[in-house]
C-alpha cells in the first residue's frame, strides 16, 4: 500500500454494446430495431464477485471499488466508492 | 376627474387585451425563421412564470437542438440521403425534430429544410459561420408550447379530444391564468414524456430507437412492481420542477444506482499463504428504468 503502486485491477461495464441480435453495428437511432442489452435493470441488483490474489510480499493493501459513470463515453465520473484497508496477517 | 378615471381603466384593461393578444397562435404554418423564433418561444412565458422559465433554461430542454446536432446531422447527412436513398423533406425531418422541436410541426416544408440545413451548418463550417448557426439553434429548442400544447395533442387524442392550439395546457387542476388555460391530465402521466423518451413511431411507419427509456420503463419497471411515474423521480423529488434533470445529471445518477460492497482479505493456499482478496459488490438499479440509457 505504501508503495501507492496498483496491484490488481478488474472492471465490469454496463452498456449497450451497439449491436443487434445478428450482430451488426446499429449505432445510429435511425438503424436500431433492437439491440443487445448489456445495462442494468431497473429494480434489480447487480452481484459481482471478484477474487484476486497478490504477490507473497504484500503485507496491506488498499482496496478501493469504484462506480463510474460515463456520459459521453469519453468522460467518466465516480458517483460511488467503497475502500478499505486490509492487513494481511503473518502466517508460518 | 374624468381623465383619472379614463387613466384608470386604460390600466386595467391593458393588460387582459394584452395577454389573449399575445398568446395566439397562427393557424397557417411559418415560412420566416425568426416569425416562427419569436412565436414558440418560452421568452413569452418568462415575465409571468419567472421561476419556471429559470428552471427550463436550466434543463436539457431548453438546449434540445443545440446539444444534439451531431446525433441529428448524422440522420440528415448519412442515414436519409445514403443509407435511404431520399431527399430530405420535413416528412423525414420530423423523426427528429418531432421531438426536439415540436413546433417544426407548424413551419412550412421550405422552413423545415432550412432549419435542418441550419443543423448542418452548424455542424460541418467553421468559424463565425458555424457560431452563427449554433447562436439561431440555441433559440430552437423545447420550449413550453411543445409540451403545453403540441406534444399534449399527441398523448392521447382519442380520449381527450382535440387539443386547441390557443390553449396552454398545464398538469394543475386549479390553474388561474390570465391567458386561455385547460388542465390536462397527460401531463402528469409517464405516457406523456415517453412519446419522446423512447421509440419514436413515425407516421409512415418508421421507428427511431434514440433511447429505449420507455420501453426498460413499461416493460421492466412497471411489470417488476415500480409504480413511480417520471414526473415523481423526475420533476417532483426535491423540487426539481422543469430543470427535469436526468442521465446528465450526476445527483439524480448517484440516486439511482446504489452500491453494497463486502471486502475481505485473508490468505489462501495451505502453507502458501498467498495474499488474496474477495470484493462481494451490489450494484442495484433503483431507477424506473434501465442504466445508462439516453
Amino acid at each position: 500500500m505504501d508503495s501507492g503502486k496498483v496491484l490488481h485491477q478488474e472492471k465490469r461495464n454496463y452498456f449497450e454494446i451497439g449491436l443487434d441480435l445478428d450482430g451488426f453495428m446499429r449505432y445510429g437511432a435511425w438503424q436500431i430495431k433492437e439491440i443487445i442489452d448489456l445495462t442494468l435493470q431497473p429494480l434489480k441488483t447487480q452481484h459481482e464477485r471478484f477474487f484476486f490474489t497478490l504477490d507473497k510480499g504484500v503485507n496491506k493493501a488498499e482496496i478501493e471499488v469504484n462506480v463510474y459513470y460515463y456520459i459521453s463515453g469519453k468522460k467518466g465520473d465516480l458517483i460511488h466508492q467503497a475502500k478499505k484497508v486490509i492487513v494481511f496477517p503473518e502466517l508460518e | 376627474m374624468k381623465i383619472w378615471l379614463f387613466c384608470f381603466v386604460l390600466l386595467w384593461t391593458f393588460p387582459i387585451w394584452a395577454s389573449e393578444e399575445e398568446l395566439r397562435f397562427p393557424s397557417k404554418p411559418i415560412d420566416d425563421l425568426q416569425t416562427f423564433i419569436k412565436t414558440y418561444s418560452s421568452e413569452r412565458c418568462a415575465d409571468c412564470h419567472e421561476d419556471v422559465y429559470k428552471q427550463w433554461k436550466e434543463s436539457y430542454h431548453s438546449r434540445s437542438m443545440v446539444s444534439s446536432i451531431k446525433g441529428i446531422t448524422n440522420f440528415f447527412l448519412v442515414g436519409v440521403p445514403k443509407e435511404w436513398e431520399k431527399e430530405l423533406t420535413k416528412k423525414e425531418i420530423l423523426k427528429c425534430l418531432d421531438c426536439h422541436l415540436p413546433q417544426i410541426k407548424y413551419a412550412t416544408e421550405r422552413l423545415a429544410i432550412e432549419i435542418a440545413e441550419l443543423m448542418i451548418t452548424a455542424r460541418k463550417a467553421k468559424g463565425a459561420e458555424k457560431e452563427k448557426a449554433i447562436a439561431t439553434l440555441s433559440k430552437l429548442n423545447l420550449s413550453c408550447y411543445g409540451c403545453h400544447n403540441i406534444k399534449v395533442a399527441s398523448s392521447a387524442p382519442g380520449i381527450t379530444g382535440e387539443i386547441d392550439p390557443n390553449v396552454i395546457y398545464t398538469a394543475n387542476e386549479d390553474v388561474e391564468a390570465e391567458h386561455e388555460t385547460d388542465y390536462h391530465p397527460a401531463l402528469k402521466r409517464s405516457v406523456f414524456c415517453m412519446q419522446c423518451h423512447g421509440v419514436y413511431h413515425a407516421p409512415d411507419g418508421e421507428s427511431i430507437y434514440c433511447n429505449t427509456l420507455s420501453r426498460s420503463y413499461a416493460d421492466n419497471y412497471l411489470g417488476q412492481g415500480g409504480r413511480k411515474s417520471c414526473q415523481e423521480c423526475h420533476m417532483y423529488q426535491k423540487n426539481r420542477g422543469h430543470r427535469m434533470p436526468g442521465g446528465h445529471d450526476l445527483e439524480i445518477v448517484k440516486e439511482g444506482i446504489e452500491l453494497q460492497a463486502e471486502i475481505q482479505g485473508f490468505r489462501y493456499g495451505v502453507g502458501k499463504w498467498v495474499p488474496a482478496v474477495n470484493v462481494e459488490a451490489f450494484l442495484t438499479n433503483k431507477a424506473g428504468h434501465r442504466v445508462p440509457d439516453g
